[in-house]
């Protein structure tokens, strides 16, 4: 802590939070909001006068509102900066407080918050956790019984920094306990509430465990556990040191805990597994081992920061094993448990790690971004045609990245900063847009090879490349299995996913077609997804007003987390295909196709799309006769 | 800037396809022989062949000298997901003097033999319609160049517990400033509030 505050090139600013993070990788903006400390930090000196003539307290988040802590105030003696704030919710405006303070004149109640932006080139995400509230488990009784605490409140109470100097004590008669019991997996590994395990908290009891009896070996301690986890270099000699101190483990999750009215002594019940029966003992205090749950406010800085979140809600990195340290975003980076629970020497190292992976970038004059952007063919555009620029594709564009000048000016995209995601190129009705990589012609192409046996077979995919194909890949990875009939496209993102696809989709037979991209809030593209699922909404209810079979054409929003979801949908399409009869299905594809070419008449005008087509062609000819007669 | 995508056809396309084997992880479920022979008849494939492993170097330096001897001008790898190897072939192609954006990849490991173990033909048939889609888009492909950016050489770190301190300094020990941005009036996060610390048992602050 002391380092970083010393280390001139780190500027340490606290009680400070990210408002808005926009740009892009080497050029992002950051907007912070400097909360009002009331106290000016280079008149401060951290004397603690004012604390000291303070009259208010009010419980010190930092003790786990185990103590006090007055309105002016630093949450703990070795604060860094050693800065004071004054809490205006708590203040009572005595101002015995600036008296104290004297001719520093360090406080000022006058301060504002200030709004100050940052020109960043990469960021890295260090957020951490957060602890799960035991008090929703009624079976422990948590906030019910005064001697059953969570182990960070034990924390607390066995420091000698805190509230009573290290020496623990039962909260309902301050005496010191000699039966104690720790609970492991106290809403972790628990289907209620986080399925997952929360990682350090097996070796957190040990060494909670290892403390107490090394202070006082009389004192007689277990600690009840699902499995013990020790992967980690010493950890293993770390829990046999614990069990040659004469500290019970005990397997088995208790059921419950009840307590003496009087005596407020609490009964663990629980099952022994190795002894193969229920056990009900007597203890002092029960220490409870809380999960580790992402921040409160994780969901809000996913949307600032634009990452996805995995189904626990930790930030999810861009590949569990090759980029553990990335975001899906280029330079922005991840680091400690807002990944996901991790243990100190975890966290140290992603540190390490995610500084290595945006040092890259940082120590670069220039970086390389992808050139998968948006080109005006300016001879297409209304401008032009009709000497009035619609501005659509400006509308669309989520980053303001399209110039409109004047009506008879075609629109101009600006390459640096166009993203890429092609929202403006499906919007644009013109068919005046393209995007590199992800032209008509190329996608028309791959759609037409993806169809060209037994179409009404074929379940067509469209996803985009963060999300859904993420979420396709993971199926694969955990070999959730599907239909073998899906046949995947893939575009940077559902912005892209032009009407005219889908209709071509549907004009070459396809038994069914899905459109899928992120959830609405994990767009990499900020609001590229909302503009794909209002299209995508549209093409719904228009499919229902020609009376297509419901099913055939199905909207899903599917995270690159949600392998089991992706194949969930795939198969369930594959069930509305398998429960309509051939003919049935025949005859639909040829009701619509009439509507589907009256809907593409101008598609063949993009330029590209008729050498595309005669293309294709060729290519279907050459697929079936490779098909039927292998050479 | 207009990109006309049929321009560069007037120069014959020659497309090389590369099957990957991916050890038994992709031939443990389909022939990746059977996709070579579906190839070669594709249109403008003047090569295809399999490979045990595409990404690995025998398999990239496969790929950079056919480019040489056939005069390949496209290259289809079919093999894992383009989040996995598109970088590691994009480079493969482009020191073999090939634009990294005439590569194009076919996924027939996650999204085909892994997600259809147990329909081995429907996993074949869809491997082929995988590898002649990414012909076919290799048809229109143009060459582009990576588009350079400025970078401003500043960091900044979110969260002052244990992970953000360790990456600050480290990045500060390298010379690069940062801003290092904490909600709480003091940096430290949890690990402050720790008493020792396993398994060392020592100090947190």
């Amino acid at each position: 802590m002391v380092d970083a505050a010393r280390q001139p090139r780190i500027d340490v600013r606290t009680y400070t939070e990210v408002e808005k993070v926009e740009g892009f990788v080497g050029n992002f903006k950051v907007t912070l909001r400097e909360k009002a400390k009331h106290v000016l930090a280079d008149r401060c000196n951290g004397c603690g006068d004012c604390a000291k003539v303070c009259p208010v307290e009010v419980p010190n988040y930092f003790e786990m509102n185990l103590a006090p802590r007055k309105a002016a105030y630093v949450p703990m003696s070795q604060s860094v900066p050693l800065i004071y704030n004054i809490d205006l919710d708590a203040c009572i405006h005595c101002y015995k407080c600036v008296e104290a303070c004297g001719p520093l004149e360090a406080i000022d109640f006058s301060q504002e918050d200030k709004l100050v932006e940052e020109d960043i080139g990469a960021i890295i995400v260090a957020t951490g956790f957060s602890h799960f509230d035991p008090s929703v488990m009624e079976e422990y009784g948590y906030s019910r019984y005064p001697n059953v605490i969570t182990s960070m409140e034990m924390e607390r109470l066995n420091n000698s920094a805190g509230p009573t100097a290290g020496n623990l004590i039962r909260p309902s008669d301050h005496k010191n306990p000699k039966r104690l019991a720790f609970i492991n997996c106290v809403g972790s590994r628990d289907k209620r509430y986080n399925p997952s395990c929360s990682n350090f908290c097996c070796m957190y009891s040990i060494k909670n465990a290892v403390l107490l009896k090394q202070m006082n070996p009389d004192v007689d301690i277990t600690i009840y556990y699902m499995d013990i986890r020790t992967p980690s270099k010493g950890y293993e000699e770390f829990y046999d040191r614990a069990r040659e101190l004469g500290i019970h483990f005990t397997q088995g999750r208790p059921s419950m805990i009840t307590e003496d009215k009087e005596t407020h002594n609490l009964f663990v019940h629980s099952e022994d597994i190795t002894l193969g029966k229920v056990i009900e003992e007597e203890y002092d205090m029960v220490m409870l081992n809380q999960a580790a749950i992402p921040q409160p406010d994780q969901d809000h800085m996913s949307s600032v920061l634009n990452v996805a979140q995995s189904p626990g809600g930790w930030f999810m990195e861009y590949h569990p094993k090759l980029r553990p340290m990335d975001s899906p975003t280029d330079g922005i980076f991840f680091a400690g448990a807002c990944q996901g629970p991790k243990d100190i020497p975890s966290s140290v190292a992603q540190g390490s790690a995610a500084a290595s992976r945006a040092s890259r970038i940082l120590n670069s004059e220039k970086w390389e971004i992808e050139p998968t952007v948006a080109v005006v063919w300016p001879e297409r555009c209304s401008a032009t045609t009709r000497g009035r620029a619609c501005g659509i594709c400006a509308k669309a564009c989520p980053y303001g990245a399209i110039n409109i000048f004047s009506p008879e000016i075609p629109a101009e995209v600006v390459t640096a900063k166009c993203h890429g995601c092609g929202a403006c190129v499906a919007e644009c009705p013109e068919d005046a847009i393209t995007q590199l990589h992800y032209t008509d012609a190329q996608i028309l192409a791959q759609m037409r090879a993806l169809l060209a046996d037994k179409p009404e077979e074929k379940i067509l995919a469209f996803r985009c490349h963060w999300c859904s194909y993420g979420g396709a890949d993971l199926a694969g990875t955990s070999h959730f299995e599907y239909t073998a009939n899906e046949r995947g496209m893939r575009v940077m993102c559902s912005a892209r996913m032009d009407t005219d696809f889908i209709y071509e989709a549907y004009r070459l037979g396809a038994g069914a077609v899905l459109y899928s991209g992120c959830h609405p809030q994990d767009c990499h593209y900020i609001t590229g997804q909302l503009i794909g699922a209002k299209r995508a909404e549209r093409l719904k209810k228009m499919f229902e007003r020609m009376e297509m079979t419901d099913g055939r054409f199905r909207v899903e929003w599917i995270s690159a987390a949600e392998g089991d979801k992706y194949a969930r949908v795939l198969n369930e399409m594959q069930t509305v295909l398998d429960n309509m009869d051939k003919d049935e299905l025949r005859a639909e594809i040829e009701r619509l196709k009439p509507d589907m070419e009256k809907r593409l008449k101008k598609f063949p005008n993009v330029p590209g799309v008729s050498e595309s087509m005669a293309y294709s062609d060729t290519l279907v000819s050459a697929i079936n006769t490779q098909k039927k007669e292998p050479a | 800037m207009s990109e006309q995508p049929n321009e560069q056809n007037n120069e014959e396309l020659r497309i090389g396809v590369y099957v990957c084997h991916c050890g038994t992880n992709i031939a443990g479920v389909i022939d990746p022989k059977e996709v070579v022979k579906f190839s070669e008849g594709l249109p403008n494939v003047v090569h295809a062949t399999d490979t045990l492993y595409a990404c690995a170097d025998s398999g990239q330096r496969l790929i950079k000298e056919d480019i040489k001897k056939h005069k390949l001008n496209r290259v289809i790898v079919s093999a894992c997901s383009v989040r996995m190897h598109e970088p590691t072939f994009r480079a493969a192609v482009s020191e073999a003097g090939l634009n990294p954006f005439l590569m194009e990849m076919a996924n027939i490991r996650e999204q085909c033999t892994w997600a259809h173990g147990h329909d081995r033909e429907g996993a074949l048939e869809k491997a082929k319609d995988l590898t002649a889609s990414a012909v076919a888009k290799s048809q229109f492909l143009t060459p582009l160049d990576m588009v350079d950016v400025p970078v401003t050489q500043k960091a900044m770190v979110i969260g002052g517990g244990v992970a953000g301190i360790s990456a600050s300094l480290d990045l500060a020990e390298q010379g690069i400033k940062t801003i290092l941005v904490e909600k709480e009036p003091t940096i430290g996060g949890v690990m402050a509030q720790l008493n020792k610390t396993f398994p060392t048992m020592d100090c947190s602050i």
